[in-house]
């Protein structure tokens, strides 16, 4: 029953979208994937698998197919903060385009730094017309960290060298759905790492609106399109877990859909690249994975068209999708008990693991115990 | 030390009121620590042992099967599940003592040490003691004021290493009590700042605990041979031995 009337609330949430008028009258969502060599048979399976990553019944992947193809009703615009533009690129730069890539492709950007043909002037008078436009009706995608407050001026753009912390601000205001795209926006990033010099801050702390994150380094295109589906078909804002990310994406650990879990499991590590273990495909844990800690859904997804994924490929997780990844994970190839502590003690402790600082400063209570002792002995404490 | 012996040696042997046979009338036997206090002390004492052995694994797996194709006994899972297991025990013995410290009617005597806590004075005395230049201090309660502020930063590191393993368990088993802790330990690894520090302040909080085994050890060994009252004998029979003034 209330899947029943779940899918009547999303079939008249489609059939109002329908009504919208379309980017270009002249083409369409389904015409155009089908001109660049994928037939219905094949989109309506790439919809199926998108239905059941959001865990809706299979009877709804009719819904999701229409939702995909009204794509290009809803005005999008694409900012970019500090960033590497490698979530625009994990989209963008297929050698085989995917049918993300291409619903990405097409629908209505109405700003996008990477692929929009304007420049200069023309480029912010776009941005400007589409949110005007727009008011109230847009959804904002945002990539990148923001340099804040005092340190705004780390981030200039456009010909009126705007700040990016301003850009995100005004674009906020009237957006109908914020998504922050990539670790960076959602929570900082590389360039947020300690001792972040450019006070660079995820965009939930620039505007005071629901952030929807989606983090990864970069998020993997289905995350990306499938947030932009599910808004398309719920009209609202998807369940979220403790950190805004979306549930149906971030809500299991990488670890606990590996497929290495069993090696895991068997106590069977790869204890050096290149090793028999590794030739085996044992688990990674021992030379510094962090899937243990991190919340993805890599696994299910993977990366480049579903090839492959960093588990797949022999190398750990370094858990970019969680906040301050950077700080927290320790060293790349190492496990989390081998992270090293640079501070500790004024120096004292200086680039030493727990355990090190651990045994050191039990060595130094032995001793001392040792020397009380001694003392005790030698003049009996009254009684 | 000979001294000492010399005084034991005159020392006769009596059977007190209860029957019980003492060995002088100055002497008396104190119920110090109920049956549930020293059930739990030495069941959380073990559970400790175990939990620093499994967590050193489960943090570094140094013991590995080699790499065959033969079917393996799944180690790793093993030593996390008795980990958890005896995270358990280790929770129900600290939460057993808190109920006992806080409302049992025989461990007045423990809550009467809060009065010496309190106390300048003892606390003066009883550092006085440890750097051998005064007697040791007067007790209303079973503890010293030292002793208590250690036993009070022990339950603070045994809290947070409950917490911070609870934390790191809702995401292991995600049925029942996992379930139910589910949404309520997500919110304080956020406060805390990521699943990532929950598992080393777990780690850092370990070494705490170990630090603690060792004085705690050294400090019950001391008091047994310099003040013979029978302190280590205490957690195990439950009495110790006062001089009646």
């Amino acid at each position: 029953m209330q899947s029943n009337s779940l899918f009547e609330k999303m079939s008249s949430r489609l059939d109002e979208l329908s009504i919208l008028p379309k980017l270009d009258e002249a083409v369409s969502i389904p015409q155009l994937i089908e001109e660049k060599g994928f037939s219905r048979r094949e989109f309506m399976g790439w919809a199926a698998a998108m239905t059941s990553m959001l865990m809706l019944p299979a009877n709804f992947t009719p819904l999701v197919a229409k939702a995909a193809e009204l794509a290009d009703r809803l005005p999008l615009v694409w900012l970019h903060m500090a960033e590497c533009t490698g979530c625009s690129e994990s989209l963008l730069r297929s050698s085989s385009p995917s049918i993300d890539s291409l619903i990405f492709d097409y629908i209505s950007l109405e700003y996008h730094e990477t692929i929009m043909a304007a420049s200069g002037w023309q480029a912010e008078q776009n941005l400007e017309h589409a949110m005007e436009k727009y008011k109230g009706k847009y959804i904002l995608m945002v990539e990148g960290g923001i340099p804040q407050g005092l340190s705004d001026f780390y981030l200039t753009v456009g010909a009126h060298g705007k700040t990016g912390e301003k850009h995100a601000k005004e674009a906020a205001e009237n957006a109908a759905a914020i998504f922050a795209i990539g670790t960076c926006s959602s929570f900082g990033g590389v360039q947020a790492a300690a001792p972040n010099p450019t006070n660079a801050q995820p965009l939930s702390k620039i505007t005071n609106k629901t952030v929807i994150n989606v983090p990864g380094c970069p998020p993997s295109e289905s995350n990306i399109v499938g947030t932009l589906v599910h808004f398309i078909l719920y009209g609202t804002l998807p369940a979220l877990d403790i950190y805004n990310r979306p549930k149906w994406a971030y809500g299991l650990r990488i670890h606990d859909a590996c497929e290495r879990r069993g090696r895991f499991d068997a106590g069977e590590f790869v204890q050096q690249f290149g090793d028999e273990g590794a030739k085996k495909g044992f688990c990674l844990y021992k030379v510094g994975c962090k899937g243990p800690y991190t919340f993805n859904n890599c696994s299910k997804q993977k990366f480049n068209q579903g090839t492959s994924w960093p588990i797949q490929s022999g190398h750990g997780c370094m858990g970019c999708s969680e906040p301050n990844f950077w700080d927290t994970m320790g060293i790349v190839h190492e496990p989390l008990a081998n992270r090293l502590y640079h501070t500790t003690f004024g120096g004292l402790g200086s680039d030493a693991t727990a355990d090190k600082i651990g045994l050191g400063l039990l060595t130094v209570t032995a001793v001392a115990i040792a020397a009380h002792a001694a003392i005790s002995v030698l003049k009996n404490p009254e009684v | 030390m000979s001294s000492t012996h010399t005084k034991s040696a005159t020392i006769e042997q009596h059977i007190d009121i209860e029957g019980h046979v003492g060995i002088d009338e100055h002497i008396g036997r104190d119920l110090e620590y109920s049956a549930a206090y020293r059930w739990q002390h030495w069941i959380r004492a073990f559970s400790i042992v175990a939990l620093i052995a499994t967590g050193f694994y489960i943090a570094v797996p140094v013991i590995t099967p080699a790499a065959t194709n033969e079917p393996t006994n799944f180690l790793y899972a093993l030593f996390r599940t008795w980990h958890i297991i005896i995270g358990f025990v280790f929770i129900s013995a600290i939460l057993l003592k808190s109920y006992l410290f806080i409302f049992a009617k025989k461990h007045v005597n423990e809550r009467a040490a809060l009065k010496d806590m309190i106390n300048p004075i003892v606390w003066a005395k009883q550092i006085g003691f440890y750097l051998l230049i005064n007697k040791h201090p007067k007790l209303k309660g079973v503890y010293n004021p030292m002793q208590f502020m250690a036993y009070l930063l022990f339950y603070l590191m045994a809290f947070s290493l409950i917490i911070t393993g609870l934390i790191l368990y809702v995401h292991v088993y995600h049925e029942g009590l996992g379930a139910f802790l589910y949404e309520p330990m997500r919110s304080v690894e956020v406060m805390l700042g990521g699943l990532a520090f929950v598992r080393e302040l777990h780690h850092m909080l370990m070494w705490g605990v170990i630090l603690f085994i060792l004085i705690h050890i050294y400090i019950a060994v001391y008091n047994a041979i310099f003040i013979r009252e029978g302190t280590i004998d205490a957690i195990i029979s439950g009495v110790k031995w006062h001089k009646r003034v």
